[in-house]
Formats: C-alpha cells, sequence, structure tokens
C-alpha cells in the first residue's frame, strides 16, 4: 500500500534536483549539434546529378545482372533486396541515398548506446543513495518505519524510470530534431538485419528484410536494456562508495576503459565478459563486425543482464546491512 | 537492569529500554554495557562530553547501528527483530536536523508523511503551527534558520504520532531565544501529550532545568542514572550556605563540624556568608552551638550542586 508513495518520493526528489534539467538540456543540445553537423556535411555531397535518372540506371543495371543469373545464390537475395529497396524510394519520390528522420533516429540508437545513453544513466544512479549520506537525509530515510530494502526498492524503481524516461526523451529529440533536416516520412522503408560473422566471414544466411521502424524499436530496446544494467551497476558503486563524486568517476573510468580496451588489447578474450565490452548491443545486433570473436547480441545481453542481477543483489546487501553512522 | 531501574521510583510505562548497549569499532570499544529505561511523559536526558559515545547509543536506538551486544526494546518491540513496528513509535533527529534543502518545509513533511500509515498528512498544519512554522511551510528548506530547521526536523518527527521522540543535542547551535523554545516544546510535548523525550545534551544546566531524570555517560559508560534531583542530592547534601554574624566566629565554631569557609567577598566584613560542608545529621548540633556561642545566624539554605558539578563529581575519579 505504501511503495507507490515511496516511489513517489524519489521521482519527486529526481524530479527537483539540478541534475535532470541538466541531463535534459544535455540531450537536446548534443542532438541538436549533431544534426547541424551532419546536414552540413551531406549538402556539400549531394545534388551533382538528377537522382531520379541516377536510381533508375541502378536498378536496371541490378535487373540485368539478375536475368543474368551467373550471380552466386547469396548475392541474388542482396541484389533482389536493393531493387526492392530501390523501387519502393522511387514508388514514393524519395531519394534512397537521403537521409530520413527515421534513419537519424535508427542511427542515434548505435551511437548513443556505448557512451551517451550509459553516461546519463550514470548521472542519475550514482546520485541515488550518496546523496541522502551527503544531506545526512539517510539518517531520517532509516529511521522511519520503512524497511531498508523497500527504501532500496522504491529508489531502484524511480531509477529504472528515469533512465527510461531519458531514454525515450532522447529518441524523440533525435526524432524531432532529425526530421526538422531530413523530414518525418519513411518509417516503413525497408532495411537489412540479421547479419552474422562464422570467423571472419560475413554469414548472409539469417539476412532478412524488416521495416525501418521495427528494427528502429528494437535497437532502441537493446540500448535501454543496456542502459538500465548501467544503471543498475551504477546503484552498486553508489551504496558502496557513498560520495556521488567517487561513483561518478569510478563508472566514468569503467566506460571510458571499455571503449580504449578492445583497441589496444583485442587479443585478449576474456574481456568479453566485462560489462563495458558488452555495452554497444545496438551493434552487435545490426551485425557491426564485433571487436571479440564470440560476441553475439543474445551473449552480450545475457552477460550484461548477469552483472546487473549481482550488482543489484550486492547493493540490497550492503545497504540492508551496513551500519549508517555518517 | 541497573541503576536506572533502582533510582527510578516512577510507575509510568516503560517506553524505550536499552540493555547493554555495546558497540565496537575496530578495537575500540565506543559504548559499553550501556543501559537506561525511558517512561512515557517524562524528559530523560542523555547527559555527556561529546565523544562520549550518546550519538553512538543514539544510532543504536533508532536501528542506524547495530550493537554488537545488548538490546533495544520500544514498546516491548525488539528493534532488531521488529523494525518497521518498533519505529512506527519513534520520532527522531539524530545529531543534526538534516532535511532536504532543494525541498519546502511542506514538501519536507509530505515526504516523510508518505513514508508512515494513512492519516500524517492530515497532521501537518497542525504540527506546523505547534512549531510556529505555518507561515514559512511553503519556503524552501535552504532559506530557514538553524533554529526552524530544528523545528522543522520536530515536526517531522511527530507526524506518525509517536510514544518517544528522540532528539540529539537539540539546543547545538541555537540561540538563548531558541534554546528556551525547544525546552518549552520538550516540556509540552511530555506533559501535556505523555510523550517520552530522550534528549542528549553536553550541556549540564540544559539539562537540570528540562529533564525529570538523566543518564550520565562518559567514556562509552553510563556512570550514574536517576533522577536529576536524587542525582544532585547524593552529591550535594552536606552543602549548606548561612549567613550570619561575627562571621568570623561563626566559621570557628563550625570548623569542628566540617569544611567551613567565609565568601570571598566577605572575608573582612562583619556579617557575611559561610559556604560549608556538613552531613546533614550534625546540622542541628552546628545551629546550636553557634545560638549558645552568640552569633547571629539570619539565614541557612541548602545549596543545591549544579549537574556540572555532579559531573564532576562522578566522573572526577576517572583519569581522561
Amino acid at each position: 500500500m505504501r511503495f507507490p508513495g515511496l516511489v513517489e518520493n524519489e521521482i519527486l526528489k529526481f524530479a527537483r534536483q539540478r541534475r535532470f534539467r541538466v541531463v535534459v538540456l544535455i540531450l537536446v543540445a548534443l542532438i541538436g549539434l549533431i544534426v547541424f553537423a551532419q546536414s552540413r556535411g551531406r549538402e556539400r555531397l549531394l545534388g551533382r546529378k538528377d537522382w531520379h535518372v541516377e536510381t533508375q540506371e541502378r536498378m536496371a543495371r541490378i535487373q540485368n545482372w539478375l536475368r543474368d543469373g551467373r550471380m552466386p545464390e547469396s548475392s541474388q537475395r542482396w541484389a533482389r533486396f536493393e531493387l526492392d529497396r530501390l523501387r519502393y524510394h522511387v514508388d514514393r519520390n524519395v531519394n534512397p541515398d537521403a537521409v530520413s528522420g527515421p534513419l537519424f533516429v535508427r542511427g542515434f540508437a548505435n551511437a548513443a548506446s556505448y557512451l551517451l545513453l550509459p553516461l546519463l544513466a550514470i548521472v542519475f544512479a550514482s546520485d541515488v543513495v550518496s546523496a541522502e549520506f551527503a544531506q545526512g537525509t539517510i539518517k531520517l530515510l532509516l529511521t522511519r518505519p520503512v524497511a531498508r530494502a523497500r527504501v532500496l526498492a522504491s529508489k531502484l524503481a524511480a531509477l529504472l524510470l528515469a533512465i527510461t524516461l531519458t531514454v525515450l526523451f532522447g529518441g524523440i529529440v533525435a526524432y524531432l530534431f532529425g526530421g526538422i533536416a531530413y523530414g518525418y516520412g519513411g518509417w516503413e522503408a525497408p532495411v537489412l538485419t540479421g547479419f552474422r560473422y562464422s570467423g571472419e566471414r560475413l554469414d548472409p544466411a539469417a539476412v532478412r528484410s524488416i521495416e525501418l521502424w521495427k528494427d528502429t524499436v528494437l535497437a532502441y530496446g537493446l540500448a535501454w536494456f543496456a542502459a538500465l544494467c548501467v544503471g543498475a551497476i551504477a546503484l552498486l558503486t553508489s551504496v558502496l562508495l557513498r560520495s556521488t563524486a567517487a561513483a561518478m568517476g569510478t563508472m566514468l573510468a569503467a566506460l571510458i576503459a571499455g571503449t580504449i580496451l578492445p583497441r589496444l588489447a583485442p587479443s585478449w578474450e576474456a574481456q568479453k565478459f566485462l560489462f563495458v565490452t558488452n555495452l554497444p548491443l545496438p551493434d552487435y545486433y545490426s551485425g557491426t563486425p564485433p571487436p571479440i570473436p564470440g560476441l553475439t547480441v543474445g551473449f552480450a545481453a545475457a552477460t550484461l543482464a548477469a552483472w546487473a542481477v549481482a550488482a543489484l543483489a550486492a547493493a540490497f546487501l550492503v545497504f540492508v546491512k551496513r551500519d549508517v553512522l555518517a | 537492569m541497573s541503576t536506572a531501574a533502582t533510582l527510578s521510583g516512577s510507575s509510568r510505562e516503560i517506553v524505550l529500554s536499552a540493555e547493554n548497549l555495546t558497540k565496537r569499532f575496530g578495537r575500540r570499544e565506543a559504548v559499553s554495557d550501556v543501559s537506561f529505561d525511558v517512561r512515557a511523559g517524562e524528559v530523560f536526558g542523555f547527559l555527556g562530553p561529546n565523544g562520549a559515545g550518546k550519538t553512538t547509543t543514539i544510532r543504536m536506538l533508532v536501528g542506524l547501528a547495530r550493537p554488537d551486544r545488548g538490546r533495544v526494546q520500544i514498546r516491548g518491540l525488539d528493534l532488531s527483530r521488529n523494525f518497521e513496528k518498533a519505529m512506527g513509535h519513534v520520532g527522531c533527529i539524530v545529531e543534526a536536523p538534516d532535511l532536504y534543502k532543494y525541498l519546502t518545509g511542506r514538501e519536507n513533511l509530505l515526504h516523510f508523511s508518505r513514508m508512515l500509515p494513512e492519516g500524517a498528512t492530515e497532521r501537518i498544519p497542525e504540527l506546523a503551527r505547534l512549531v510556529a512554522l505555518s507561515e514559512r511551510l511553503d519556503d524552501k528548506v535552504s532559506t530557514y534558520s538553524l533554529g526552524m530547521r530544528q523545528r522543522l526536523g520536530i515536526a517531522q518527527a511527530l507526524l506518525g504520532n509517536p510514544d518517544i521522540l528522540i532528539l540529539d543535542e537539540p539546543a547545538n547551535g541555537l540561540d538563548p531565544a531558541g534554546i528556551r523554545e525547544i525546552r518549552q516544546l520538550m516540556r509540552h510535548l511530555a506533559s501535556e501529550r505523555g510523550i517520552a523525550v530522550f534528549v542528549s545534551s553536553h550541556l549540564l544546566s540544559e539539562v537540570e532545568q528540562t529533564c525529570d531524570r538523566v543518564a550520565i555517560i562518559h567514556r562509552g559508560r553510563t556512570l550514574a542514572a536517576g533522577p536529576v534531583r536524587e542525582l544532585v542530592d547524593r552529591v550535594a547534601s552536606d552543602r549548606l550556605r548561612l549567613i550570619a554574624r561575627p562571621v568570623k566566629r561563626a566559621a570557628e565554631i563550625l570548623a569542628p563540624f566540617g569544611a567551613a569557609e567565609i565568601a570571598a567577598d566577605d572575608r573582612g566584613a562583619d556579617e557575611g556568608a559561610i559556604d560549608a560542608r556538613i552531613p546533614k545529621e550534625r546540622v542541628p548540633d552546628a545551629l546550636r552551638a553557634l545560638t549558645a556561642a552568640g552569633v547571629d545566624v539570619f539565614a541557612v539554605e541548602r545549596s543545591l550542586a549544579s549537574l556540572e558539578e555532579v559531573f564532576l563529581e562522578v566522573t572526577g575519579g576517572e583519569t581522561v
């Protein structure tokens, strides 16, 4: 009966602190900047030749290859997809090489998944418990007739909600800004998905075409899941270190190490068990060659989930058992 | 159960009892075997110098720290086993009245009322009036003075209609007017509402003026516990002050009965004050001797030692 009230308390504290507004501003400013810079760059590249003519030529070339029959099976599948894709755009009088608002959103999901969204999750999570220690309010919070586990559970619920809203908000801002620059239509455009690597080679067996909106929802869902897992781990550091600055610093160092490590030590295979290596879920899903062999989207998601569950278990244990002497 | 029980003599219901509380930090024992009972409707003082173990004891009373030995019972409920139910009877301020500074007073009270059973929200206007904060309730706590924060903290502690109010050094940092307000509030809560008020302090005069009973803690141990009067009597019962003429002659006559000293200002005077320490049962004889010698005695009063002296008396023997 009282749990919703506890969550309401935690949401109130999130909303009234300055960091929530800062995160909103960061998202708006950053996405605005990306859209602006990208559209500036493209203006110079495009517009040399009429795209109608060029697209018609490409479609004719592909049809010739297919009629030829000498193309290997895997390439035929690709060629048929490309033909469908071009036809879709020509039918709607849309340049197939143009970026659309929805495509920008799709690209943003990948780009934001391994640094920006985890970073925002950390900004929220590292504060959740340590701020109460810093303000001294932990002494009141834990001397009310509510078990400590319920207090932390309400904080976790509010944190997950805040991360979810942030991811949603990021997607909406990306779509709004991307739409201004590239137009709002194009959600039904077909895209390829399901690329897999067996060893060093691309395995095209599972490649299929789906509509862009489905692809985007999937990629965004994965980015959201990764951000939630990072939030859970950051919550543990907040519980353990009881200092916002220390918790945030630790998590940032981990994130940065995660982006550097695969490049500096690509042969160290055990790093695929680190949580940071598994953060770019949307990349693994859309078929970017993984930095470490054996990293699939399923493996990465399972590893992240295991980290999150272990971190939460440790956070609850410590929070419930430890003396409050601050 | 130690001195607290034997000295109390009160029959009112025990609301909180601490039994043999012990807390170690590494090798150091910060609190050793601390025991006392707090009863309904009384103001119970917990007196000791800074670093004596007051706050550590309070942290154990409210479940912030786990005692290594001993237990806390609130209305008969074991705190470690029945935390939620037991804490439902407790309102407290530990160390400082820390509330959310970026929220208003009202938002703070709403926040903590959501952690209580239904009905706490309705008490907010009444409690705001009680602590004289009605007018500033919608201002952010960051704009409050320390005294206002202290009062808001007390309002917060009273939200759940507690049976016991635990206040840690509530006079700290307050001006004399603020201290008086808090003192009156504590007396009011104890006598009008029957709440047990447990208050820690290093200000001895404060405890003497506010409390019914007191426990003295020094270096993690309770040295004495009992009614403030009784405790004072224990060390002060042989202290007398007389006004006599001629004062010099009076001092000579009193000397065989115990220590007698003319007050510093009156050494050269004819009529003056004498501070004497004469055991209670010898006082009548001493007075008869004075009268027989033709000394005029204008006044005899028992001077009560302050807790200051009690404290020195009780702790003085220990090497610090």
